[in-house]
């Protein structure tokens, strides 16, 4: 019994559609099965005869006699091709039968001859027309080749190009950066350059305190100021130190902020900038304040002045 | 009647390889009438060339010359195994065609022709008899539903692989594997009077 695999395997082997393992493991199938392998020529046998449904124009003449020929040739004597129409015909013997078979032999021999010069012409067209089209097939793979090299450094210029414009604007930003970076440097140097700094020490106005005292440093530059002060009273819970600085644009002391002093020791140090812009610096002013320190100038008593 | 004809003609041609496996040159020459219609039209069709089918044609020609000892009337006709010749050789040369990069789809063919006038006003009791025979087959591959017909027909026409095959049909492989068997055993029914069992 020959199931439906096997039936679909043994279309596809009449039709050569199988191939490689799946070709050897049928074969093997084939070579144990007689009831497979009958099913397999009587497959091939009806597809065979799809030839017949072909249509065609009948071959050539010249090809016949070129296969009878060749036949000729291998059968090592020298026979002329057999004419379909000779086969069948029946030679009566006649006054001039020897020279009608002189005749037929040179015909036969000139025929075959031809036939032989006309097939070795035609394998020698052949070879030549494949030799051809192998050589033009070269010629279009090498036309292909230096199209394709062509276009590869077309591309290579392209991105070189742009390679090179993006290594001139790199450049002109690295100047551009080293020009900004000499700059902030040269900036830098100056926020930090001593020579620049305002140093002023601050007095006690007060009678009962006189040794309270305060130091401010004040860098222009950056516009902040550092503030140390020393043995102020201590203040009220509701009440703060404030900073001013008096600067001769501005009519009024500019807020420099609130800072707050140890109880104890009066001591106190303060990071300040002052809530204006300030030009110059005449001097530095110390007021004891409500908690959180007066809008303006004036409200508050003055603890602290410079010298 | 047609398959008394028929076994007649397949007998004549196993008789005929016979006298040319022992070098009988006029056997091969009668020989070379009864096959080389069908067996040119085949080569034609798939490689869709006359000048390459001819010599495919001339190959297979020497090939039945030279192996014609090795028929076994046992495995299949005469006829059968000439076709089975031409179409691996012409297969191949599509291959080698495509190894070249050339166009297969130029070499597959769109039909089987079956509404083609015939061009061929050979009159010879040989022709005759191909053409009846043709004629027999033409009406078994016509009445194929169209789906099996035209996968049987690339795959013996096209040297397509399966999976081709599947892709040209744009149709799952199990498909294309299923109308191919289901073709070829219904073109094996239909033509089984005709052919040896």
């Amino acid at each position: 019994m020959i199931d439906e695999r096997l039936e679909e395997l043994a279309s596809l082997y009449a039709l050569d559609l199988i191939e490689g393992a799946e070709r050897s493991a049928f074969e093997r199938e084939i070579a144990a099965d007689a009831e497979l392998r009958k099913l397999v020529d009587a497959l091939r046998e009806a597809s065979a005869q799809l030839a017949l449904t072909v249509n065609a124009p009948t071959p050539s003449i010249e090809l016949r006699n070129r296969v009878m020929a060749s036949v000729a040739n291998r059968a090592g004597r020298a026979q002329p091709p057999v004419p379909v129409a000779l086969t069948s015909n029946v030679v009566r013997p006649s006054p001039l039968l020897w020279l009608g078979w002189a005749a037929a032999a040179v015909f036969a021999i000139a025929a075959l001859w031809a036939g032989q010069r006309y097939s070795v012409n035609r394998n020698e067209l052949a070879a030549t027309q494949t030799m051809a089209e192998m050589e033009k097939a070269a010629a279009q793979t090498i036309r292909n080749q230096l199209e394709a090299e062509r276009l590869i450094a077309i591309r290579q210029t392209d991105e070189f190009k742009r390679a090179q414009a993006e290594v001139g604007t790199l450049k002109q930003n690295l100047a551009t950066e080293r020009i900004q970076t000499a700059r902030q440097l040269a900036e830098l140097q100056g926020k930090n350059d001593l020579a620049n700094f305002k140093i002023s020490r601050l007095a006690s106005l007060l009678g009962n305190s006189p040794d309270a005292t305060a130091i401010a440093i004040w860098n222009p530059l950056t516009q902040e100021g550092v503030l140390t002060v020393d043995k102020l009273p201590a203040l009220a819970s509701n009440q703060d130190y404030q900073l001013w600085v008096i600067d001769p644009q501005y009519p009024a002391p500019v807020d420099g902020g609130v800072f707050a002093v140890d109880s104890a020791t009066g001591v106190g140090r303060a990071t300040f900038r002052p809530r204006q812009p300030v030009a110059q610096v005449t001097k530095f002013a110390v007021t004891r304040e409500r908690k959180g320190g007066a809008a303006a100038a004036g409200e508050g008593q003055m603890i602290l002045i410079s010298q | 009647m047609g398959e008394t004809t028929d076994q007649t003609r397949q007998t004549d041609d196993a008789r005929l390889l016979q006298r040319v496996a022992s070098g009988d040159q006029a056997a091969f020459g009668q020989l070379y009438d009864r096959f080389s219609r069908p067996l040119y039209a085949t080569a034609a069709r798939i490689l869709n060339d006359n000048r390459e089918a001819e010599d495919i044609v001339h190959d297979v020609f020497i090939v039945l010359w030279e192996k014609a000892s090795e028929f076994h009337e046992s495995k299949g006709s005469a006829f059968g195994w000439a076709v089975t010749l031409t179409r691996n050789r012409s297969i191949d040369r599509i291959r080698q065609r495509r190894r070249r990069q050339e166009l297969l789809t130029e070499s597959a063919p769109g039909d089987l022709g079956y509404n083609a006038d015939h061009t061929d006003d050979r009159n010879s009791s040989d022709d005759l008899q191909i053409k009846e025979k043709a004629v027999t087959v033409r009406e078994a591959v016509s009445s194929l539903p169209a789906e099996q017909k035209s996968a049987l027909e690339l795959a013996f026409f096209s040297g397509l692989t399966q999976q081709e095959i599947a892709e040209r049909l744009q149709q799952p492989l199990g498909t294309v594997k299923a109308r191919i068997r289901r073709g070829l055993f219904k073109l094996r029914d239909l033509l089984s009077p005709q052919l040896r069992s």
